[in-house]
């Protein structure tokens, strides 16, 4: 029951044109400039020269950067997987919670992210290392089970190996769920909110258990906030780098630390501007298809 | 035919609250929900808290525990760079979380409730902000500033924070968008309509119906913004110069001889300041609450 | 209509009443920090005002380094001059270089490495130096009178200088030896698991190629592939590419081998636990680098930052520096006045047969960096 804009000029003037206009100006037109760079070459050190030339993305599809895409891609999947599977019983749990709670709880998932990235990332460092939280955890537990095993007559356990996880693609993992957790949780959170208590209490009369009506009732009346939730969640986690760069291993690169070798390093704008809009292209037709498949399965529930 | 009646009236009979079992969907108090979000929470604070332990280690490296001191938070209070990067970084967020909210607000509304020509370029032009990867945004910011669009130099603060300002608010509305958009799908169009029924004009049901419904959106998409922007360190930057350093900038650059506590100390000290000011604002909602 | 509906319609009317509560709640959240952050940055007050007659403003921007400078020295050269510094920070040359690609923001003094000296200087981004203006160059040692990078020192004056090496622990090391060769980080399986490499692409391959007999400047397309075979074998056995904090890698015990610089080092060696950790340079030779001091084209006040270079290459400015940060220093009068323990510091100032061996790195076009760059894109995606 959308209206045409017609029927309500101003009201659609008002509505747009801000937002419109800020966008235009300062994001589509610098963008645009990066966008004629990609198809540009470098002439000496500083200048580029605008040549139209399709070298760029000629080098961006090459296999070697296509396959570290691919992995990113996958990385990032698992990352935006593992979120929603965290994410989804803690926005249910503030939904559900009695509504003077709900403010703290919601500050108490964003307050984490309020630390500085960098900070929050040498942090985990210090979780994850050799010598660091976790593993004196699991030493402690496990020289504890030595200890229980030895007074049983069993024999001591053999001496503990640290778990090496810093420097690895777990690591990498780790830590973009941590990063990325809250901005799976807010948009179902606020999906969640106003949701028809009434449906779920019927389903839950009508003798569904409340697992069943979890992912019968909840999840598909909550799908707009999934959506959404997946989107601000896989894209940047696609474009991560400051992450894998400091907890990744030696094969852990992913297409973000490459693009921002080539505007730092390698001095190459033009080829970092052409796997830029490849990435964004990519994404764009990940999105559509999603868009167009949900469209689908839409008529046909319909 | 309904059961609900029974439920209610059997809830109500139920005794003292505190020792009635959990209702149907009370899930929080079920103790699958409570695990859970313990195990989250001890997920998300645990590296948090060693953050703040350790800014009190007796040591410069500080990797290992070496003795309780508070001389890093002397050395972060007095360090006068340190504390005029977070005050910038403050600034911008606010600032930038404002604009946002308003614009994310009318981008929603006006993708959600009208047709028209050219709306799927609209759509896709709004989700451009989060797709682009953020290393390309700074440098196409650079580039804008320093040839297209000039930020004048030499402005008194705090203006000279407007390019990095402008810059935040672009890359952040669309994220309130797109949440506000979330919230919207579930918003009763009848609603609307009553309201132009009784009268009320396109404005008036604006704020007095719209708005109202979108509140936890707003609220959703403020935090988010406000956090990304905080945050921000890419962007930032390219568009910073030497009077408007922000707070991750100067982190990132003090990195390189690792970390040592004062950096904890700061972080610390932004943690506790952002509490605070979140805790101010919620009694002043709860007192606006019990006044209305 | 059903009960929710009816709740619905009830917070709307209240919703009537209580007008526009939300909006008034962001103004005062954002009043409350905006006079937080006024309050936070009242500490670093606007910029100078230029004086009545003209002249610069008593004011200096200066791009430096973390930790790159004596503890007064900023304090001390205003109470000489009556020049205020205001010093932000970088973290490495690539972000100088991207940020100053597109014009100068500002800044009147910046501290790039030698290649980037030739860069920036290709590239027209830094002011000639106006030597009469610098006596204090005399106080430069001979050989850093004049430079490789940058012929006549037309553009930069050396500030530290630095080689790379291999960084140890020593208690870790079989049979207590040395390990004196880029062998064991290279192309040897001996310490696998506990490696540490920079991950600087053309540092990397160039002092892969020294280990290989080569020089680090003129390589080959051919080169570069040997080394980066090389590496490919050697991958598995790497735990990490360091971003400069392979130090911090090693005392953490993360790995007990580790790419580094001579100066990070020796600023862990004399801290607590230092004892356990080495650093030599490789028998075979290395790459040295040289931080120098320049000021970018288009510098507001460029006769400050001439006074400025002048004063931090004075001996007693130059020995208090080095006393903080503890790197190799090209100037002899500071050196001069620096205790034993520093100068005779081998790992500060290497013996000089190995020095013999090193080289600096030349800047040889964008193209042979993108070569450098390819190559370790593919390193790290095997």
């Amino acid at each position: 029951m959308e209206h045409h804009w017609k029927q309500a000029k101003g009201a659609f003037a008002a509505a747009l044109a801000p937002p419109g206009l800020w966008l235009a100006l300062f994001f589509l037109l610098p963008l645009g400039a990066m966008w004629l760079y990609s198809f540009g070459e470098n002439a000496g050190l500083t200048e580029i020269a605008l040549s139209g030339t399709f070298a760029n993305y000629a080098r961006a599809l090459e296999p070697l950067y296509l396959g570290i895409f691919f992995k990113s891609l996958a990385v990032a999947a698992l990352v935006t997987g593992l979120c929603l599977l965290i994410g989804f019983p803690v926005a249910l749990a503030i939904t559900f919670a009695p509504d003077r709670w709900k403010p703290w709880l919601l500050l108490l998932i964003m307050l984490p992210f309020w630390t500085n990235l960098l900070i929050r990332t040498y942090a985990l460092i210090a979780v994850l290392r050799t010598e660091g939280y976790l593993n004196f955890t699991l030493e402690w537990l496990w020289n504890a089970g030595s200890w229980v095993t030895s007074t049983l007559g069993l024999g001591a356990l053999p001496p503990f190996e640290p778990l090496a996880l810093l420097h690895t693609t777990f690591a990498v993992v780790f830590g973009l769920v941590y990063v990325h957790l809250p901005f799976m949780v807010l948009p179902l959170y606020s999906a969640l909110d106003r949701m028809d208590r009434s449906l779920l209490e019927a389903s839950l009369d009508l003798g569904a258990g409340h697992l069943r009506t979890i992912f019968q009732v909840v999840v598909p009346l909550a799908g707009a906030g999934v959506v959404s939730g997946v989107i601000l969640t896989l894209i940047p986690a696609l474009g991560a780098y400051l992450t894998p760069d400091l907890l990744g291993g030696p094969d852990s690169q992913m297409i973000a630390n490459v693009i921002e070798r080539q505007f730092k390093r390698a001095n190459d704008w033009p080829f970092g501007a052409a796997l830029s809009f490849l990435l964004m292209y990519l994404t764009f037709i990940a999105i559509a298809l999603q868009s167009l498949a949900g469209r689908r399965t839409a008529g046909s529930r319909r | 035919m309904s059961a609900l009646p029974s439920l209610r009236i059997a809830k109500a009979a139920g005794g003292a609250p505190k020792a009635a079992p959990p209702g149907p969907l009370e899930y929080l108090r079920r103790w699958p929900l409570q695990v859970w979000l313990l195990g989250v929470t001890v997920f998300l604070y645990a590296p948090l808290l060693t953050l703040m332990a350790f800014s009190f280690n007796d040591s410069r490296r500080n990797i290992v525990w070496n003795g309780f001191t508070l001389k890093y938070y002397e050395k972060a209070l007095g360090n006068e760079s340190l504390i005029e990067a977070l005050g910038n970084s403050l600034t911008i967020a606010f600032v930038a979380t404002l604009i946002s909210v308003v614009l994310g607000a009318l981008a929603a509304v006006a993708l959600w409730r009208f047709r028209f020509p050219g709306k799927l370029a609209a759509e896709g032009a709004m989700t451009l902000p989060i797709v682009a990867p953020e290393i390309c945004m700074g440098v196409a910011m650079l580039v804008f500033f320093a040839r297209v669009l000039p930020w004048p130099s030499g402005l008194a603060w705090p203006f000279n924070l407007g390019a990095i300002i402008i810059a935040h608010v672009s890359f952040c509305f669309p994220f309130v968008a797109v949440v506000v958009r979330a919230r919207l799908a579930t918003f009763n169009r009848e609603l609307e309509e009553a309201a132009k029924d009784l009268g009320a004009s396109e404005w008036r049901t604006f704020v007095d119906v719209l708005i109202p419904h979108m509140r936890p959106a707003l609220i959703a998409g403020a935090l988010l913004a406000f956090t990304l922007s905080l945050d921000d360190f890419v962007i930032t930057f390219f568009t910073s110069g030497p009077d408007t350093v922000t707070f991750p900038v100067k982190v990132y650059s003090m990195v390189r001889f690792s970390v040592t506590p004062e950096v904890n100390a700061a972080s610390t000290l932004l943690i506790v300041v952002t509490v605070a000011l979140t805790a101010i604002a919620l009694r002043l909602q709860r007192l606006e609450k019990t006044i209305a | 209509m059903t009960q929710a509906d009816d709740k619905t319609v009830m917070d709307i009317l209240r919703g009537l009443k209580r007008g526009a509560s939300r909006r008034s709640l962001l103004q005062g959240l954002g009043a409350t920090g905006v006079a937080i952050g006024f309050g936070g940055a009242l500490a670093g007050c606007g910029p100078a005002q230029p004086p009545p007659g003209g002249g610069e403003a008593p004011t200096l921007n200066f791009y430096n380094w973390d930790t790159y400078i004596g503890e007064t020295t900023l304090a001390d050269f205003k109470a000489a001059t009556g020049v205020d510094v205001n010093m932000t920070l970088f973290a490495n040359n690539d972000e100088l270089f991207a940020k100053f690609k597109a014009g100068n923001q500002g800044y009147d003094v910046i501290v790039p490495s030698n290649e980037y000296v030739t860069r920036m200087a290709e590239a027209g981004l830094l002011l000639k130096l106006d030597q009469a203006k610098i006596p204090n160059k005399a106080n430069l040692l001979p050989e850093f009178q004049d430079a490789t990078f940058d012929p006549g020192r037309a553009y930069s004056m050396p500030y530290t200088w630095l080689v790379l090496g291999i960084g140890y622990r020593k208690s870790k090391m079989v049979g207590g030896a040395v390990p004196d060769s880029w062998r064991y980080l290279f192309d040897s399986r001996q310490y696998a698991g506990k490696i540490a490499l920079l991950s600087e692409s053309a540092d990397l391959i160039r002092l892969g190629a020294k280990y290989k007999g080569k020089s680090v400047n003129g390589l080959t397309p051919d080169d570069i592939k040997v080394v980066e075979e090389m590496l490919l074998k050697q991958k598995s056995a790497i735990k990490a590419f360091h971003d400069d904090n392979g130090q911090d890698l090693l005392v953490s015990r993360e790995v007990d081998i580790v790419l580094e610089y001579n100066g990070d080092m020796a600023q862990v060696i004399s801290e607590e636990g230092g004892e356990d950790i080495g650093f030599v340079v490789p028998k075979e030779g290395s790459l040295l680098n040289s931080d120098c001091l320049c000021i970018p084209a288009g510098a507001p006040r460029p006769d400050n930052a001439h006074k400025f270079i002048n004063y931090i290459l004075d001996g007693e400015v130059g020995a208090k520096i080095s006393q903080t940060i503890q790197y190799p220093t090209p100037n002899r009068a500071a050196r001069d006045r620096m205790p034993e323990s520093y100068k005779n510091n081998p790992v500060i100032f290497p013996p000089p047969e190995v020095l013999a061996k090193c080289e600096y790195g030349t800047f040889e076009g964008a193209e042979k960096s993108q070569m450098y760059e390819e190559a370790m894109t593919r390193i790290r995606a095997a």
